[in-house]
């Protein structure tokens, strides 16, 4: 009961900031954006079809109303049709929100927890060689964009420069090894990406909790390592960590794999969002700002009850 | 009168000041050195484009298609034939233009809004402030950068103003979490005693105890700008005029069938030295400034 009043006062302070993020969007893209009238009328339009064109596209309506209707259309997740493809943005989304997350949950998952293993053997071996060796490389691993690791891997593996052993673009999802010839490529550059970020912020949140008292009380009395990591270490670490992982999640899921969609040829919601960039395809835009604004909101109310399950100090009040 | 009181409230010659310490640090650490010292280097390459010194015909065909790298044209000429090493050159100087223009201001607004809403937090301001923080943390970033390129239609710093206007929040919520703890503190309170109006209070007490971790985040958003400048460019969205990394990297998508890398390689080596130094000398500063070791 607690948790569901809590929720609730979450889900309300919500509110202002899905406002905020849908003004300042609605107000960027739509009120400043792109007058498309003349792209869609032919040659020589008369003035009533010039007028009754604005008033389709709702050009002719005040600012609040506009703004009014947006938010209608964020509650009942109808957004209407895509201009360039003339398809529902609701279908569109669905199609390709799935892609996306098949893509990009491996490299997810896989980085973070290389990322622990190699945090944990640096923060093992604090101010020795192998420390300083992976914290170096996560420097070095930082330091190099990821659009550069993208081309280098697809020259590597896709190309008859180098391996040849996988498609350079494309996505299938069939069957098993079919997803695994078109995800590996990707999930590589991915993991790549993110282990120097992820062994960095893992290593820094582990050597605190290693200075801890209590973990040195323990280990003098001989826990197992095993047992110390998990009971005394990552316990206590979990809401840098939750933070971390919870806050990733709405970026992933929408837009998130834009580059690595565009380069790949992979129909995920981040090639969706990049085309409707480039062709100011207002419908699926306001559809993208809109579903990632509700997401953070709803990432920061589970990261908020997640704090709670893990540490019974933090109140729900 | 309070004027007075608060110079001779700071440290007297000879006394171990943070920054003195720090530099003491610094020029101990040999890779902080090696990083400074690179970062100097790219410095000097820019200037001397802005300079007009070298690289000036980064725009001119002045060899054949995919030139073998010879005397002349050091990596080789692009598929136009145009020389790659003076691109390379060349785009240092846009690098430092982006990386500088955008790290200055995001850091100031972050720095000065981050400073008020911590000096008056719990109040309407802070709430404004963090209100604004989450609104821009939760827009995607990419959609950010459409957005206001739409709506300053064809501008060519609209780049620029997008990365101002999102890479702020992570100084603001740093300093807005200093500032919280520097208020408490004695100084703060003994200048509120004698009538220091907030406004200095705040620009002449707090903000100063905060500039080592400007510094810090001024280098850490520089990195951030010259990255996201590559990826934005070669989506498009980036850099119009001129030439960058980002639109090499674009143009070598070209290449790659028929074999031609130099582009690549130009590019991303020129981009990685750049972006390993800043995070080298990031790390170096992260250490020197940090008054728990420095104690």
């Amino acid at each position: 009961m607690d948790v569901l009043r809590f929720a609730l006062r979450k889900l309300l302070a919500g509110v202002p900031l899905i406002l905020g993020v849908t003004l300042l969007s609605f107000t960027l893209m739509v009120h400043f954006g792109p007058d498309r009238t003349f792209e869609l009328l032919g040659k020589n339009p008369t003035t009533e079809q010039i007028a009754e064109l604005r008033h389709q596209l709702g050009y002719d309506q005040p600012f609040l109303l506009r703004y009014g209707q947006y938010l209608r259309e964020l509650l009942t997740l109808d957004f209407g049709h895509s201009d360039a493809t003339g398809e529902k943005v609701a279908s569109l989304l669905a199609r390709s929100i799935p892609v996306s997350l098949a893509l990009v949950l491996p490299g997810f998952v896989l980085g973070n927890l290389l990322g622990v293993a190699l945090a944990l053997l640096a923060a093992s071996c604090r101010g020795r060689w192998p420390d300083r060796l992976i914290m170096a490389a996560a420097v070095f691993g930082m330091s190099i964009s990821f659009l550069v690791v993208i081309f280098v891997f697809q020259i590597w593996f896709c190309t008859s420069h180098g391996l040849d052993l996988f498609p350079v673009r494309g996505w299938g999802m069939a069957d098993v090894p079919d997803y695994l010839r078109h995800v590996t490529v990707p999930t590589l550059a991915v993991v790549f990406v993110a282990l120097g970020y992820n062994t960095r912020f893992y290593r820094a949140v582990i050597v605190e909790e290693m200075e801890r008292d209590h973990v040195r009380t323990a280990r003098a009395f001989g826990s197992p390592p095993l047992r110390l990591f998990c009971r005394d270490i990552l316990k206590n670490c979990a809401i840098p960590i939750i933070t971390r992982i919870t806050f990733t999640i709405p970026a992933i899921v929408i837009g998130g794999a834009l580059l690595l969609e565009t380069s790949f040829g992979i129909p995920g919601a981040g090639k969706v969002t990049y085309e409707a960039i480039i062709s100011g395809d207002q419908p699926v835009l306001k559809a993208v700002v809109g579903l990632t604004a509700m997401l953070f909101v709803a990432a920061l109310l589970v990261a908020d009850i997640l704090y709670r399950v893990v540490d019974p100090r933090v109140s729900l009040e | 009168m309070s004027r007075s009181a608060a110079r001779d409230a700071g440290d007297s010659p000879g006394h171990d000041t943070l920054w003195r310490l720090a530099a003491h640090k610094l020029l101990r650490d040999r890779a902080g050195l090696l990083a400074l010292a690179v970062v100097g280097i790219y410095l000097l390459a820019a200037i001397g484009v802005w300079l007009g010194w070298w690289a000036q015909e980064w725009a001119l065909i002045t060899g054949s298609k995919w030139g073998p790298v010879s005397a002349e044209h050091w990596f080789g000429t692009n598929i136009i034939g145009q020389d790659i090493f003076q691109r390379g050159i060349y785009s240092t100087a846009t690098a430092f233009q982006v990386g500088l223009l955008v790290a200055v201001l995001a850091v100031a607004i972050g720095a000065l809004l981050g400073a008020v809403a911590g000096f008056l937090a719990g109040g309407w301001v802070d709430e404004v402030v963090l209100w604004l923080l989450g609104v821009i943390d939760a827009v995607p970033f990419y959609l950010m950068v459409a957005a206001i390129a739409f709506a300053l239609a064809d501008y060519p710093y609209s780049m620029h103003v997008a990365m101002v206007s999102t890479f702020w929040t992570g100084t603001a919520r740093l300093v807005r979490g200093e500032v919280i703890k520097l208020r408490g503190l004695e100084f703060v309170e003994a200048a509120r005693a004698i009538g220091v109006p907030g406004v200095t209070i705040i620009f002449r007490h707090v903000l100063p105890n905060t500039f080592h971790i400007l510094l810090v985040k001024f280098t850490l958003v520089f990195v951030d700008a010259i990255k996201s400048e590559v990826v934005l460019s070669f989506l498009g969205l980036g850099v119009k005029e001129g030439m960058s990394w980002g639109l090499m990297l674009s143009e070598s998508t070209l290449e790659f069938l028929a074999g031609q890398f130099n582009n690549l390689i130009v590019a991303s080596s020129l981009l990685f030295g750049l972006v390993f130094a800043f995070n080298m000398l990031a790390d170096a500063l992260q250490d020197a400034l940090d008054p728990r070791r420095a104690a």
